[in-house]
């Protein structure tokens, strides 16, 4: 069994990398998958804090690749999933501690134990990018519809196929559909042309994240949320399987209906 | 390297050890690389280089000088062979293992600690300020926060199973206290305002009410 190394990048930064590794690691977990997610932002760790699992962390992904701890001892286990492990990056050292390298031979090592090795890349195109990039097989790209982060989101996509990583896939995420159909939020259609680049998930704005975020919950495991709903298709997605794209329709349609059985109540 | 303030008497001094530098390029790439890595809060504490053997030219020295001014800091002193050693409050910022300032017992830190700053003492430590989520005490004494101790602490880090942590308002990320390591449990929202203390009692990380 050979695990696959999927590193989670953007470029620009708060567009949602971070949500995404815990979500998207979190569904696939939730597949029978055996996953764990990589931190790489040294210095500015927060999957930890997203994931809830801050108190737990002893030794960190610089203590790894400095040979101060084993692997094993610097792996969480998630406390809702047992298939799903956490490597922390290190949040007081030098973040220069660590080379792509040592990176390449830490995602080797991670292979033989796990399925899906999702890597949370940092903000930015220096050392720490470098680093997650290192050990990857494929790349998913996350960007927001905005013009700013789209035009850093194919600079990344350049910088991956220089480091030959030639067929990454696009999240687009934060989308809001009724200004998208008003003409105020660039389409996905757009985007794509941009970047051309084979697009992997559509994930809606929602404020269910916001709230998971802060209480360390990813919102995949709770199926009320939209957006959980759309990385559950991306994780289905990345798995294999076929699933139609999110459509603009499917919250007006889901507004209808609330409307429809709000009437039927009264 | 890591940054780490380490606490003596007094204002501090940062030591940049440029001895094992071969040649002048490397001289200057190694203290580009050292000053990327200080924290703000030392960069007005002057700074030391310690060229070991080798020697400077005027023009080298200019340049090293050029190079600390674009961070920030000014040069106090060069360091080599034949000078005189430095006073015990000179911090080296570039070495990996960190050298536990020899100062008196107890520590006094008086600001906030936070996300990613670490304090090392080795004796007792006393902090006038918040410690955030992040934030890392250690000490090999006791350590007493004056104020809300929301990061990570480790007292006793040698070894001394009797160290205790104190806070007026104590909400750890982490507690550790010699080789015991323990977190607050899951899902647990205790709201206790008094100020409390942790200590070990029978092999266990235990929390009271402290009494004055």
């Amino acid at each position: 069994m050979k695990g696959r190394v999927l590193v989670i990048t953007s470029g620009k930064g708060g567009v949602g990398k971070t949500t995404t590794t815990a979500n998207l690691g979190t569904a696939l977990t939730m597949m029978n998958n055996k996953v764990v997610l990589l931190d790489t932002d040294i210095g500015l760790r927060n999957l930890d804090v997203v994931m809830g699992l801050e108190n737990r962390i002893v030794f960190d992904v610089v203590d790894v690749v400095t040979g101060n701890c084993k692997i094993k001892q610097a792996l969480i286990k998630d406390k809702r999933f047992d298939g799903l492990y956490l490597l922390p990056a290190a949040q007081t050292k030098d973040k220069n501690a660590v080379t792509p390298h040592q990176m390449k031979n830490l995602t080797n090592e991670l292979r033989k134990d796990f399925d899906f090795i999702l890597v949370d890349c940092p903000a930015g195109i220096e050392q720490g990018f470098k680093n997650a990039i290192a050990g990857a097989d494929d790349a998913i790209v996350v960007a927001t519809p905005e013009v700013s982060s789209v035009r850093d989101a194919d600079r990344i996509i350049g910088l991956l196929e220089a480091a030959g990583l030639t067929n990454s896939r696009l999240i687009i995420n934060r989308l809001r559909p009724k200004m998208v159909k008003k003409g105020d939020m660039m389409d996905i259609d757009d985007i794509i042309d941009i970047l051309s680049i084979e697009l992997l998930g559509v994930v809606p704005e929602d404020e269910a994240i916001v709230v998971s975020t802060n209480r360390g919950e990813p919102a995949v495991m709770e199926n009320s949320s939209r957006a959980g709903e759309a990385y559950r298709r991306v994780a289905r997605r990345l798995i294999g399987e076929e699933i139609p794209m999110f459509s603009l329709d499917d919250s007006s349609n889901l507004m209808d209906k609330m409307k429809k059985m709000f009437k039927l109540a009264r | 390297m890591s940054v780490e303030l380490l606490m003596g008497g007094g204002g501090s001094e940062l030591l940049v050890d440029l001895k094992a530098c071969k040649g002048f390029g490397a001289m200057k790439l190694e203290m580009e690389r050292s000053l990327c890595n200080v924290d703000h809060y030392l960069l007005e504490s002057p700074v030391n280089i310690d060229i070991g053997s080798k020697r400077l030219t005027e023009r080298q020295l200019r340049e090293l000088e050029d190079i600390m001014l674009s961070h920030g800091v000014h040069l106090k002193n060069v360091v080599s062979n034949r000078s005189p050693v430095l006073s015990g409050n000179t911090i080296p910022i570039n070495q990996s293992v960190a050298e536990i300032a020899e100062s008196g017992d107890t520590v006094l830190l008086c600001r906030n600690l936070r996300s990613g700053q670490k304090v090392l003492a080795q004796g007792h430590m006393v902090i006038l300020g918040d410690i955030h989520p992040g934030a890392e005490v250690v000490a090999g004494g006791n350590i007493l926060v004056m104020g809300a101790l929301k990061g990570l602490a480790h007292a006793g880090v040698y070894g001394n199973e009797s160290a205790v942590v104190a806070a007026i308002l104590l909400r750890p990320t982490q507690l550790r206290i010699a080789d015991h390591i323990t977190r607050s449990p899951d899902g647990e929202d205790v709201t206790v305002n008094n100020p409390e203390v942790a200590r070990i009692r029978a092999g266990k990380v235990v929390i009271e009410r402290l009494k004055f």
